[in-house]
């Protein structure tokens, strides 16, 4: 019986030291020796390999656009080419030539001193090694000089936009990245990083793959020095979790909030939500066939009528309501709304209206009888309108959308299979032209002449959604591309963006708001990038993470009562910022933790006096 | 069959009857699934596909209950007690259809290995059970559904692919000792062939064990199919109640707070997932008369 | 992700034909099928389990900086639910009918009924979303993270997937207890004047035990597809979000992989329960 009994009390002492870990833990935040000031951005896209070669979904451009400088950057205001690393750009009198001039101490984040070499290399680089995100910029044939350390020439074969564009391309390293020159991009993509070298306001230092990601303030950066020293993002697969972050202050900034959350998140006080000007559009695109020989799409799809008809079946407001919770606008033209200067907005009584029933009339007045089980049939071939889409997962609403469409279009007699499916399932329908129709997202730059080009013929089996082959937009196009002229450049970008209005190849669904959420009593002086319903985060440059500054000073005993219930080091905005007002006290009360070592205690008393009692209850079967 | 043989076999399903009856959580179990079996069979007269429509739904989008909408309203303004109502018929069709080839495969699997242990058959089989015993069944069917794509009929196939081992396993040891039983030496000395005493002597033995598992089976069917859909790996064409939380779920129903959307289907399926347990149970209890207790 | 500028130059899906055709060559795809499987083969057993076709990043890497969160999670996850599960089956079984044996035995089942990935959700609901008590998901709070931080993300996720199958184990050990209860050598020991408790001890649960080492085998496989579900809804960054994140991207290499070392994790384990079984039960000879 005794042989229990330093048992027992290993299992008392051992009970009442986790009980007194848990409590000292929960207030152990006083202890905190960290007071760097972070600034934590949550997102829901992860970072799987930092290396700006392998850059591949938002939150990775994110981090590039953060570390990294382009030569000419896309201004705050609105978005025109505006000197970065470049403090001026001219062009020589029939635009082959850009010259540029650098800044004077350009510096990298190890000292090195940054030159117009870096400039040249990279721009060689990217163009010898493919890395096609970087190479539409310069046409064939470019060729870059560097007379001195801060003067860069680069020599196009033919009249370029060049500097004006700009050109989306990070500058980097020459005595980092100069070792890669001819090797496979496989190589350069698995190439380790960490820590960066970069030029930006701030590089990246650690990586903790699939949770977080940290970048610490560039000493070097040429810039103005950022109020934050440290930034991290980190990562929540679930828009669910991100929000809730928000709410108990463990974020400052929700990235890339889905709009299905807006509700949530405008609850929460002491939050604003950035809609961001839609620099995206959804479509419905139409297949017309010829990426392969084996594609069949239907063919009734070619008749613009039957197009016409279904424009006139689809509620873009309701889808607007239903998908996007009201964060979009109805889609119209095909060049951004983002691109303010370039889109064209249709006049709201020439808007192609809601009207089924003309949908209908326009359908029968074609010779689309319906049979027997309500659904057309094509004069032509006798087949059954029915309609295979797939939608794109990596679209958001697209789902949504997808069942909305195939009920307005069941109205006039045509049935709809929408199938979500994989962003890489797309990729293989888009080439094979297995499909009819369907639903996936188009964004690019400012400039118009990358979405407008999209649509052209030559597009067929490489971007063009649908092999729409039609000779006078295919004119439109390559004329805006070549003229120099600012205002003839805007007509005939306009009058394209009609024309495919009106022939409708696909249609633009809605323009869906860039959400972004901020605690505006963590974080202040966000910069919109461009000026008004612009990005905070980087996106088209870091100048909202520069501009950034916590919302109220740094005060100890705040921060101790206001920090979440993490261990030793913490570095996330809730620490110095002063007290979120709406944080629910995070993690459970004292007295939680009090009943649970009680418990605990109980137990193992329960236990102790149980094995010396020889007594017991009668074995009752 | 004579009518002796007819008559026994009445009187032993009475007898089965007299003695399930009074099994409590048997019963408990049945009463559940009947009402969800009526569910299941009175919705398309409950439900008209215009109420159901996305785009023509009556409702208010993200409703909470009200007279009107016992339950609330989906993201398309659909009464989520409809959706509910087309749930169990899409998830109840889906476990049983499942647990149908699961146990075909599984039985058969089971009987032949058991029959032939020992022999390089029985081995392999055995081996193959065992594998697929082994191999964590989501990440079969995960693999599984992404290659076959998310139809329903798919869905149907990778859970019974993923769900006849265990039924195997069990049926094989209970062939095992049925081998070893006179009457099948009695059988084999009189010149019956091996397929004849599998049908007529092996599996009436194992019958009991089969469908006591099956039962149980449709439970683990139901289940996975709720957590493949939560996943978006489901067929999202049909309305099942893993797909009503898959809707819901990303829908924001947990942070905008539409409790009346995401709790229902989940309670709908611990009900009928607990019915088929306890049913199963019941039934094994009630077939082995070792196990049975009050 | 709604649409970013960014996102297009990420034309991941959208690659010019040469850069795609370059990506192919890459990895092997322009090659006939069964080329394309004997390398897969070959490579696996040299351990080269391929390249993430996303983010280029070797698979057996993108599993290795996964695997502690999972096994953070499996592991006391499967503690926590074996360990109230035998506890709370041993008292169960021992006293069949009482009101705690009817009590947990429900409440096993209906555990056992509910599907883990809603569990979670109504727990985050809950916990993190109504009273704020717990992390709303990930890891921790910061990248330094301590050991109490950690263990307050990870305390709404293991509850999650013990309370998933704390009921089988309950279950399991409750009939193996009533089995063994009805066995001669415990009458036996009784007869000889042990008291219940000791019997209990000491003949029954030992004897009761065994099945429970096969139970846990076999559940590693159902708890570690229960991670996927858990880890997805909880953003916890193991192994299941890994899978999940693969499935959305179509990520067969990542797959793969993760098929692999899963079922490895679960044939290994399996061996290690079969030598302890025969260590354990002095009956158990050559199987």
């Amino acid at each position: 019986m005794s042989v229990h009994r330093p048992l027992s009390a290993v299992a008392i002492a051992a009970a009442a030291l986790s009980g007194a870990v848990f409590v000292g833990g929960w207030g152990s935040s006083a202890w905190a020796a960290d007071d760097a000031t972070t600034l934590t951005i949550g997102m829901t896209v992860g970072i799987d390999n930092p290396n700006i070669w392998a850059v591949n979904s938002t939150s990775e451009w994110s981090a590039v656009t953060l570390q990294y400088d382009m030569l000419m950057k896309f201004s705050d205001e609105d978005l025109s080419a505006s000197p970065s690393l470049a403090e001026s750009c001219e062009h020589n009198a029939d635009y082959t030539a850009w010259t540029c001039t650098l800044r004077e101490g350009l510096k990298w984040s190890d000292g090195t001193p940054l030159t117009s070499r870096d400039v040249a290399f990279t721009y060689r680089f990217v163009i010898d090694q493919g890395f096609s995100y970087f190479t539409s910029y310069f046409p064939k044939g470019s060729t870059f000089e560097t007379p001195d350390d801060r003067t860069i020439v680069w020599n196009s074969p033919e009249p370029t936009r060049g500097m004006d564009v700009p050109p989306w391309v990070y500058i980097v390293p020459e005595h980092v990245w100069g070792t890669y020159i001819g090797k496979t991009n496989k190589e350069i993509k698995q190439a380790a990083v960490l820590p960066n070298v970069a030029s930006g306001p701030y590089i990246m230092t650690e990586a903790v793959p699939g949770q977080s990601w940290t970048f610490e303030r560039n000493p070097n950066f040429w810039g103005t020095e950022p109020a934050y020293e440290r930034i991290v993002f980190r990562l929540y697969t679930n828009q669910e979790a991100m929000v809730q972050a928000l709410k108990n202050g463990e974020i400052a900034i929700a990235d890339g909030l889905e709009s299905a959350l807006l509700p949530a998140v405008e609850a929460i006080p002491n939050v604003a939500v950035q809609k961001i000007t839609a620099d995206s559009w959804v479509n419905l695109a139409f297949n017309f066939g010829g990426q392969d020989p084996a594609a069949n799409p239907l063919p009734a799809l070619k008749d613009l009528r039957v197009r016409q008809a279904i424009v006139l079946a689809i509620d873009k407001q309701a889808i607007v309501e239903k998908a996007y919770q009201g964060a979009a606008s109805p889609g119209e033209t095909i060049v951004r709304p983002l691109s303010v200067y370039w889109h064209l907005d249709i006049p709201d009584d020439q808007v192609t209206p809601y009207d089924p029933d003309q949908a209908n009339a326009i359908l029968d007045e074609a010779g689309y009888t319906r049979g027997g089980d309500g659904i057309r049939v094509d004069p032509q071939t006798g087949q059954p309108l029915v309609i295979r889409m797939p939608t794109s997962n990596d679209t958001p609403g697209s789902d949504i959308a997808g069942q909305l469409i195939a009920s307005y279009l069941s109205q006039i007699g045509i049935e709809v299979k929408a199938q979500p499916v994989s962003a890489g399932k797309m990729y293989d329908l888009q080439q094979s032209g297995n499909f009819d129709a369907y639903i996936w997202y188009w964004t690019g730059d400012p400039d118009p002449n990358y979405q407008l080009s999209v649509f052209t013929s030559e597009q067929c089996g490489d971007l063009s959604d649908g092999c729409w082959r039609d000779a006078t937009y295919d004119d439109l196009v390559a004329q805006q591309a070549s003229t120099l002229d600012q205002d003839e450049r805007l007509r005939l970008v306009r009058e394209a963006q009609q024309y495919v209005y009106d022939q409708v190849p696909s249609i633009v669904l809605a323009y869906p708001n860039s959400l972004t959420a901020y605690r505006t009593d963590i974080v202040a002086d966000l910069t919109p990038v461009p000026a008004g319903d612009g990005y905070l985060t980087p996106s088209y440059s870091y100048t909202g993470m520069v501009s950034a500054r916590p919302a109220q000073l740094t005060d100890p005993a705040a921060s101790a009562s206001a920090q979440p219930a993490s261990g030793d080091s913490g570095g996330d905005a809730a620490t110095t910022a002063g007290e979120p007002s709406s944080t629910s006290t995070s993690g459970p009360p004292v007295w939680l933790w009090g009943i649970a070592a009680l418990i605990i205690l109980g137990g193992v008393a329960v236990i102790v006096m149980r094995r010396r009692g020889t007594e017991d209850r009668p074995d009752t079967h | 069959m004579t009518s002796l043989t007819w008559a026994r076999r009445r009187r032993s399903l009475g007898e089965f009857w007299r003695i399930f009856r009074r099994n409590k959580r048997g019963m408990i179990g049945l009463a559940i699934l009947a009402f969800f079996t009526l569910a299941a069979l009175l919705a398309p007269l409950l439900v008209d596909s215009d109420d159901i429509d996305p785009a023509f739904a009556p409702g208010q989008p993200t409703q909470p209950p009200s007279a009107a909408v016992p339950l609330g309203t989906d993201l398309f303004g659909r009464s989520v007690v409809q959706l509910l109502l087309v749930g169990a018929r899409v998830s109840l069709t889906v476990g049983v259809l499942a647990t149908l080839g699961a146990v075909i495969i599984g039985a058969a699997m089971g009987i032949l290995a058991g029959y032939y242990a020992g022999r390089p058959l029985g081995t392999v089989l055995t081996a193959l059970t065992d594998w697929f015993l082994v191999i964590p069944w989501l990440v079969l069917a995960i693999v599984l559904a992404a290659i076959l794509g998310p139809t329903l009929l798919n869905v149907i196939v990778v859970i019974a692919v993923t769900s006849w081992a265990l039924t195997a396993r069990l049926v094989r040891a209970q062939t095992l000792s049925v081998r070893e039983q006179p009457f099948i030496e009695r059988a084999r000395a009189l010149g019956a062939t091996n397929a004849r005493i599998l049908g007529k002597y092996v599996l009436p033995e194992v019958s009991p064990i089969i469908i006591a598992q099956g039962v149980l089976t449709v439970a683990i069917a139901i289940l996975s199919e709720t957590t493949l859909s939560l996943l978006g790996l489901g067929d999202p064409t049909s309305m099942s109640w893993g797909r009503i939380i898959e809707e819901a779920f990303v829908s924001g129903a947990m942070s905008n707070g539409y409790w009346w959307w995401i709790i229902p289907p989940g309670v709908c399926v611990i009900l009928v997932t607990l019915s088929f347990t306890l049913l199963g149970y019941a039934l094994e209890e009630t077939l082995d008369p070792r196990l049975r207790q009050g | 992700m709604p649409g970013d500028p960014i996102a297009l130059l990420a034309r991941s899906q959208r690659l010019s034909p040469e850069a795609l055709e370059l990506q192919r060559v890459a990895f092997g795809l322009d090659q006939p099928l069964i080329t394309q499987f004997g390398v897969y083969v070959r490579e696996t057993i040299s351990g080269n389990l391929g390249v993430s076709l996303i983010s280029g990043l070797p698979v057996w890497e993108l599993i290795l900086s996964r695997m502690w969160p999972t096994l953070l999670l499996v592991g006391i996850g499967t503690i926590l639910a074996a360990g109230i599960g035998v506890l709370a089956g041993i008292r169960g079984g021992w006293r069949r009918g009482s009101r705690f044996d009817s009590g947990s035995l429900y409440t096993s089942m209906v555990l056992y009924s509910t599907p883990e990935g809603w569990l979670g959700m109504l727990l985050l609901i809950l916990f993190a979303g109504l009273l704020g008590w717990f992390p709303a998901g990930g890891y921790s709070s910061s990248t330094s993270s301590g050991t109490t931080d950690v263990a307050m993300h990870l305390a709404l996720p293991v509850l999650a997937l013990a309370l998933g199958y704390v009921g089988q184990f309950l279950i399991v050990m409750r009939s193996s207890m009533m089995e063994v209860k009805a066995q001669p050598y415990i009458d036996l020991a009784r007869a000889k004047g042990l008291t219940d408790p000791d019997v209990r001890r000491r003949h029954a649960v030992p004897n009761a035990i065994l099945p429970i080492f096969t139970l846990v085998v076999i559940s590693v496989g159902f708890i570690l597809g229960g991670a996927i579900v858990i880890e997805t809804v909880f953003s916890w960054p193991g192994i299941g979000l890994l899978t999940y994140e693969a499935i959305q991207t179509l990520d067969y290499p990542v797959l793969q992989g993760v098929f692999l070392i899963s079922s490895a994790a679960v044939i290994f384990a399996s061996l290690v329960a079969d030598v302890t079984y025969g260590l354990l039960d002095p009956r158990v000879g050559a199987t």
